[in-house]
C-alpha cells in the first residue's frame, strides 16, 4: 500500500485523493462512516423526531405553529445552533443538488465541487445562526409555557399534529416515573393527548421519555466531542509546530510544559477542573480542550522536526519565505497526518469523558439531556436497567464508530502507523 | 548508566516544579471565599457553618491567609485599620446598627470618615446605598460583622502587633479591649501549646511552660497543698509511668489521677526536671484541665474576664515577640518564603502534607497510604492480566495473519477497545451482581461482612471474588490496546530478515516466534507500561466509585467533592512522582531489553 501511495503521489494526484482511495478499501471504516450519517441526522433532525410541541395546532379558533416557534427559542444554546442548522439544511440540499449539476456540466473537478458545497453548508448554517441570534429577527414564542398536549386532551374542539415521538426531552410526567420500555399509560389514567404513544425506551426518574432524551443527548455528545477536539487540535498543532520548528529555548519550554501536563492523569485533571469551575457543557468542552493539547503538540513537534531538515524547507526559505510562512504553508501540511488521525479517537474519548463526568455528577446540570446523566440516574438503582443499557449502547456505538473511522484513517494516511 | 539516571533525575526537578505550579493554579481557581458568596446571598452565616469550618481549616493549614507570591505584609503598618477593626469587633450587631445611624448622620467628622473608609475597604456590595437607607442597616451591620471577621482572618498574624499595642495601651476603653481580644483570637490560630506534640520537641518547652505558668498564677488558690504521703505516692506512680513504653498504657494510668493532684504535675512541669518528665506532666495537665487559659471573651464580658484574656494575649505576644516584631533580614526572608506558594512547595518537598480538610481532619499521609494499599493490588492484578493475556493474543493474531482467527480476535479486541471501562463496569454490575439477571458477584466493596474472622485461604478467596469484576474492568481497555499493539509490533518483526534467517536455519516455528520474534517485539511493548499507569490511575476513579472500593480513585473523587485541597495536592504530587519514576524505569528497561540502544546521548532528548 505504501508503494502505491508513493507512486501515485509522483503522478501528481492529490494526497487527499489517495487517502480517500485507501480509506474506501477498508470495509469496516467505510461502514463506520456510513453509520455516522444516521447519528448525525438524529442530532440534526432531533425536533422532527421528538417534540412535545405540535407541528400544527388548532385550538378551536385559530391555527398555531408551536413547533416552529419553539425551534427558535430552545432552552439550550446547543439546541439553537442545531435547530438553525436543521432549518438551513433543506435549502442547502436543493442548492447543492442544483449547483453540483451546474458545475459538473462545466467540468469543475469533483474535489473542488465537494469543497465548495461543504463551504456553502458552513456558510448557510453560520448565516442562519447569526441571523436568528438577533433578537429583533428571531420570532418570539408566545406559547412557551402552554401545555398543548393537556389542552388538546381536555378540549374536544382542539386538535394537533405531532412529530413522530410526541415527547420532548424536558417534558416530565411524574405519574409515570421509572417505567420500563414500551410502557404506555392506561387509557383511564391519561391526562394528555400524547400519552397514547408508548415510551419506547421507558422513562426516567420524573417520567421524561428516555428515547427523546437520548435523541437530544446525541446533539450534546457530538457537540462536546467535536468542539473539544477542535479546541485541542488547534492549540496542539500551533504549539507543537512552533516547538518543532524553532527548537532551542522555545522547544525546551514547550516540551517541559507538555511533560508537566502529561504527568497528570487526564481524566483526574479534567474532573478536578470541572469540579472547580462548575457544571456546564461549555466548561467541559473547554477543559477537555485545554487538557488534551499536549499529546497532539508532541506528535506535531516530532513530525515538524522530521520535516525541518528536508530540502524543500531550505528551498522555501531561499525563495524568501518568512519563518511563519514556511512553517504553516510548507511544513505543516506535510506534518498534519498524525494529528488528523488522532482526531476521531479524540472525539470518541471526549464523548466518554463527558459521560463519565456526568455519571459522577460533575457533568451538566440535570434538565439538560445527555447520555451520561441517564447513566447516573441508572447507577442509583440497578432495577431500572434500561437507564443503563440504553445510554451504554449508544455510547458504545458512537465510540466504536469513531474509533473505526480513526483506525481507517490511520491505515489510509500512513501505513507505518498501523497497529 | 548511573550518570544517565542522575541526569534524568536532575531533569525531573524543573518538571516537578512545574507540577507544583499547575497544582497551585488549580488551587487558585477554586471559587474564592465560600463565605463571601453567602454574604452576598443572605448576609448571614447560616447552618452551613460546617463548610465554613472546613474552609477555615483549609485556609490555615494551607496558609491561604498569606499573599500568593510575595509577602509585603511584614513591611506594612496596620495600626490604623486594626484600630477600626477592633472598634467594630468589640460590638454586637445591634451596637453596630446604632453606630451606622450616627455614621450616616455625620459622615464628615474626621473620626467617622476614617471609620467609613475602613468599612468601604471591606468591599461589601452596595455599601453606600445601604448606608443611606436606614431600613437596610440591620442587614448591613451583620455584613460588617462578617466582613471584619474575614478581614482579620485574612490579615492573620500580621495584624497582631497593632492589636497588641491597642491592648497594652492603658487608655483603651473596655469595649476596644474586648474587640482587640476577639480580633487576636481570629488572627492567631493556636496561640498557646498546652502539651508537647507526639515527638517531644525541646523547642516547644518554653511555650508549654508559659501556658501552665499563666494558668497556675490564677488557679493556684483553688488547689490545696498536698500532704507528704500523697505526694510520695504520686511520685511513685509518676516514675512508674515514665518507665512505660506503650502510649495506651500511659493513657490508662493518666486517667486514674484526680484533678486535685494537678499541683504535683505543675510543680514537676515548672521545675528543672528533665524533658520527658515535663512531657508527661503536660500530658496529664492537658487531660484534666481543658482550656486552661481564657483567650476569648463575649461582647458583654466582665472586667475580670477582659483582664485575664488581655494578660494571656500579651503574654503570648511577649513569648513570640520575634515573630511579630521581626528584624529586617527576617522580614526579607518572609517576603519570599512566607507566601502561599512557598509554603505549598515546602509541604510537598518535605512530604509533610498536613491534615485533610474533612470533618475528621485525618492526616493526609496515612489516608493516602491506606488508599494505596487498597488500589495497588488491584492495579498489579490488572497489569498482570494485561500482559499475560494481551501479548499472547497479539502473537496469536500476528502468527495467523489475515485468516479467520486473526480477523475474529482483532474484531473482538476492537470491540473491547471501544467499551469505556465504566460502561463495562455498570453492565457487569447490572447483569452479574444485582440479581436481576444473575447474582454471581458482590456489588460493593472488596470484602464481605465478617471477612476478618475468616482463615487466610477463605479471606483470599473472598477478596478475589470481590476483586474480580473491578480488575476485569480496569484491564479491559488497556488489554485491547496492548494486544493490538503487540500484534502490529510482532507483525513488523516477523517480516524482518533475521526471522527469515532463523527459519532458514531450520528452527522450529515455536522457537522462531518465541526466541527471535518475541524478544524484539517486546521492546516497544515495554514502553507502553509507563503510558498505561497514569491512565489507570485516572480511569480508576470511575471504576472505584462504581464498585465502592475505597482506593486512590475514590479518595481523589472524595477530596474533589469536599474540596479537600491538602489531600488533592498530595495526590497530584505523588501521582506525578510515580509516573515520572515509571517513565524513567521504562526507559531503563528499554535499554536493558535492546542492546542496540545505548545510554549515550539519551539524556538530551
Amino acid at each position: 500500500m505504501a508503494i502505491t501511495g508513493e507512486a501515485k503521489r509522483d503522478t501528481g494526484e492529490a494526497y487527499l485523493d489517495i487517502v480517500w482511495k485507501q480509506f474506501k478499501k477498508n470495509r469496516f471504516a467505510l461502514g463506520a462512516l456510513w453509520a455516522l450519517v444516521p447519528v448525525a441526522l438524529i442530532a440534526l433532525l432531533a425536533p422532527l423526531l421528538a417534540s412535545d410541541q405540535p407541528l400544527i395546532y388548532f385550538d378551536g379558533d385559530q391555527i398555531l405553529f408551536p413547533w416552529l416557534l419553539a425551534l427558535f427559542n430552545p432552552t439550550e444554546r446547543v439546541d439553537f445552533a442545531f435547530n438553525m442548522a436543521m432549518l438551513a439544511f433543506a435549502p442547502w440540499m436543493i442548492l447543492a443538488w442544483w449547483l453540483n449539476g451546474r458545475w459538473r456540466r462545466r467540468h469543475v473537478p469533483g474535489r473542488t465541487r465537494a469543497l465548495r458545497i461543504t463551504g456553502l453548508l458552513v456558510l448557510l448554517v453560520v448565516g442562519t445562526i447569526l441571523l436568528f441570534s438577533i433578537p429583533a429577527v428571531r420570532p418570539s414564542n408566545p406559547h412557551s409555557h402552554r401545555a398543548f398536549v393537556e389542552e388538546e386532551f381536555r378540549d374536544p374542539d382542539a386538535w394537533g399534529i405531532y412529530t413522530l415521538i410526541p415527547y420532548g426531552p424536558r417534558d416530565q410526567e411524574r405519574g409515570s416515573a421509572y417505567q420500563p420500555p414500551l410502557y404506555r399509560k392506561d387509557a383511564s389514567d391519561r391526562q394528555r393527548s400524547s400519552e397514547w404513544f408508548p415510551h419506547l425506551l421507558g422513562t426516567d426518574d420524573i417520567g421524561r421519555d428516555v428515547l427523546a432524551r437520548m435523541i437530544y443527548g446525541t446533539r450534546i455528545s457530538l457537540t462536546i466531542g467535536f468542539l473539544a477536539v477542535g479546541i485541542y487540535l488547534s492549540i496542539g498543532i500551533i504549539v507543537g509546530a512552533l516547538a518543532g520548528y524553532f527548537g532551542g529555548l522555545t522547544d525546551m519550554v514547550i516540551s517541559r510544559i507538555i511533560e508537566v501536563i502529561l504527568l497528570f492523569p487526564s481524566f483526574f485533571l479534567i474532573l478536578t477542573l470541572v469540579a472547580m469551575l462548575g457544571p456546564s457543557i461549555y466548561i467541559i468542552m473547554v477543559v477537555i480542550g485545554l487538557t488534551g493539547w499536549p499529546g497532539i503538540a508532541r506528535l506535531i513537534r516530532g513530525e515538524v522536526l522530521k520535516q525541518r531538515g528536508n530540502d524543500y524547507v531550505a528551498a522555501a526559505r531561499a525563495l524568501g519565505g518568512s519563518h511563519l510562512r514556511v512553517l504553516f504553508r510548507h511544513i505543516l501540511p506535510n506534518a498534519l497526518a498524525p494529528a488528523l488521525v488522532a482526531a476521531p479517537f479524540g472525539v470518541a474519548s471526549a464523548i466518554v469523558v463527558e459521560a463519565g463526568l456526568s455519571l459522577l455528577g460533575f457533568g451538566v446540570r440535570l434538565p439538560t439531556p445527555t447520555w451520561g446523566i441517564l447513566l447516573r440516574l441508572g447507577s442509583g438503582n440497578y432495577n431500572y436497567w434500561w437507564l443503563i443499557v440504553v445510554p451504554s449502547v449508544a455510547i458504545f456505538f458512537t465510540v466504536t464508530v469513531f474509533n473505526l473511522i480513526g483506525s481507517g484513517l490511520r491505515d489510509a494516511m500512513d501505513p507505518r502507523l498501523r497497529m | 548508566m548511573w550518570i544517565y539516571v542522575f541526569r534524568r533525575l536532575v531533569v525531573m526537578i524543573p518538571t516537578l516544579f512545574g507540577v507544583t505550579v499547575v497544582a497551585f493554579c488549580i488551587m487558585q481557581m477554586a471559587p474564592g471565599d465560600p463565605l463571601e458568596a453567602q454574604l452576598d446571598a443572605s448576609g448571614t452565616i447560616g447552618e452551613t457553618s460546617m463548610t465554613r469550618e472546613a474552609y477555615l481549616i483549609m485556609r490555615r493549614d494551607l496558609k491561604l491567609d498569606r499573599p500568593l507570591l510575595l509577602n509585603f505584609r511584614r513591611f506594612h503598618d496596620y495600626t490604623d485599620s486594626i484600630r477600626q477593626a477592633v472598634f467594630f469587633r468589640g460590638q454586637s450587631t445591634d451596637q453596630i446598627q446604632q453606630q451606622l445611624a450616627e455614621l450616616a448622620a455625620a459622615s464628615d467628622l474626621p473620626e467617622n470618615a476614617a471609620r467609613l473608609s475602613f468599612l468601604r475597604s471591606l468591599s461589601i456590595a452596595n455599601f453606600d446605598q445601604m448606608l443611606d437607607d436606614p431600613q437596610s442597616h440591620r442587614r448591613l451591620s451583620t455584613m460588617i460583622t462578617i466582613g471584619v471577621q474575614l478581614y482579620l482572618e485574612d490579615l492573620g498574624i500580621h495584624g497582631v502587633r497593632a492589636a497588641a499595642a491597642v491592648l497594652r495601651d492603658p487608655q483603651t476603653s473596655d469595649q476596644k479591649r474586648i474587640g482587640a481580644i476577639r480580633a487576636m483570637r481570629l488572627m492567631v490560630v493556636e496561640p498557646f501549646q498546652t502539651s508537647f506534640r507526639r515527638d517531644a520537641d525541646p523547642a516547644n518547652e518554653p511555650h508549654v511552660m508559659k501556658t501552665w505558668q499563666l494558668w497556675w498564677q490564677r488557679a493556684e488558690p483553688d488547689f490545696p497543698q498536698l500532704n507528704d504521703t500523697r505526694r510520695e505516692r504520686l511520685a511513685e506512680r509518676f516514675q512508674a509511668m515514665l518507665d512505660l513504653e506503650s502510649r495506651s498504657e500511659i493513657l490508662d494510668m493518666l486517667e486514674r489521677f484526680d484533678r486535685s493532684d494537678m499541683r504535683f504535675f505543675v510543680e514537676r512541669l515548672l521545675s528543672d526536671s528533665p524533658l520527658e518528665e515535663k512531657v508527661l506532666a503536660a500530658a496529664a495537665l492537658n487531660l484534666y484541665v481543658p482550656n486552661p487559659l481564657r483567650l476569648d471573651v463575649p461582647i458583654d464580658a466582665t472586667d475580670e474576664m477582659i483582664q485575664q484574656a488581655a494578660e494571656n494575649w500579651l503574654a503570648h505576644y511577649e513569648l513570640n515577640r520575634e515573630l511579630y516584631e521581626p528584624t529586617l533580614d527576617r522580614k526579607l526572608g518572609y517576603l519570599f518564603l512566607d507566601t502561599q506558594y512557598a509554603h505549598m512547595v515546602w509541604r510537598l518537598i518535605t512530604f509533610q502534607f498536613g491534615r485533610s480538610a474533612t470533618r475528621t481532619r485525618e492526616p493526609v499521609g496515612p489516608r493516602i497510604w491506606s488508599a494505596v494499599l487498597v488500589s495497588a493490588p488491584l492495579m498489579i492484578m490488572a497489569q498482570l492480566i494485561i500482559y499475560l493475556v494481551a501479548v499472547p493474543l497479539g502473537i496469536l493474531c500476528a502468527v495467523n495473519r489475515s485468516n479467520s482467527i486473526d480477523r475474529s480476535v482483532s474484531l473482538a479486541l476492537f470491540v473491547l477497545y471501544s467499551i469505556p471501562p465504566f460502561v463495562a463496569g455498570m453492565m457487569f454490575l447490572l447483569f452479574f451482581c444485582y440479581g436481576i439477571f444473575f447474582n454471581w458477584f458482590p456489588s460493593l466493596g472488596l470484602h464481605s461482612a465478617g471477612s476478618e474472622d475468616m482463615g487466610w485461604g477463605a479471606w483470599l478467596l473472598d477478596y478475589l471474588w470481590h476483586a474480580f469484576l473491578p480488575v476485569v474492568c480496569l484491564s479491559l481497555f488497556s488489554l485491547a490496546a496492548m494486544a493490538m499493539y503487540s500484534r502490529s509490533s510482532m507483525l513488523e518483526v516477523i517480516g524482518q530478515d533475521y526471522v527469515r534467517t532463523a527459519r532458514a536455519k531450520g528452527l522450529s516455528e515455536t522457537s522462531v516466534i518465541l526466541k527471535h520474534g518475541l524478544r524484539n517485539a517486546l521492546i516497544p511493548i515495554i514502553t507502553l507500561f509507563a503510558g498505561f499507569l497514569p491512565g489507570m490511575l485516572g480511569g480508576s476513579v470511575l471504576i472505584e466509585v462504581i464498585f465502592g472500593i475505597p482506593g486512590m480513585g475514590r479518595l481523589s473523587f472524595d477530596s474533589i467533592l469536599s474540596r479537600d485541597f491538602p489531600t488533592l495536592m498530595a495526590l497530584i504530587y505523588i501521582n506525578a512522582i510515580v509516573v515520572m519514576v515509571s517513565i524513567l524505569l521504562t526507559d531503563l528497561l528499554y535499554v536493558v531489553a535492546d542492546p542496540r540502544i545505548s545510554f549515550h546521548g539519551r539524556g538530551q532528548r
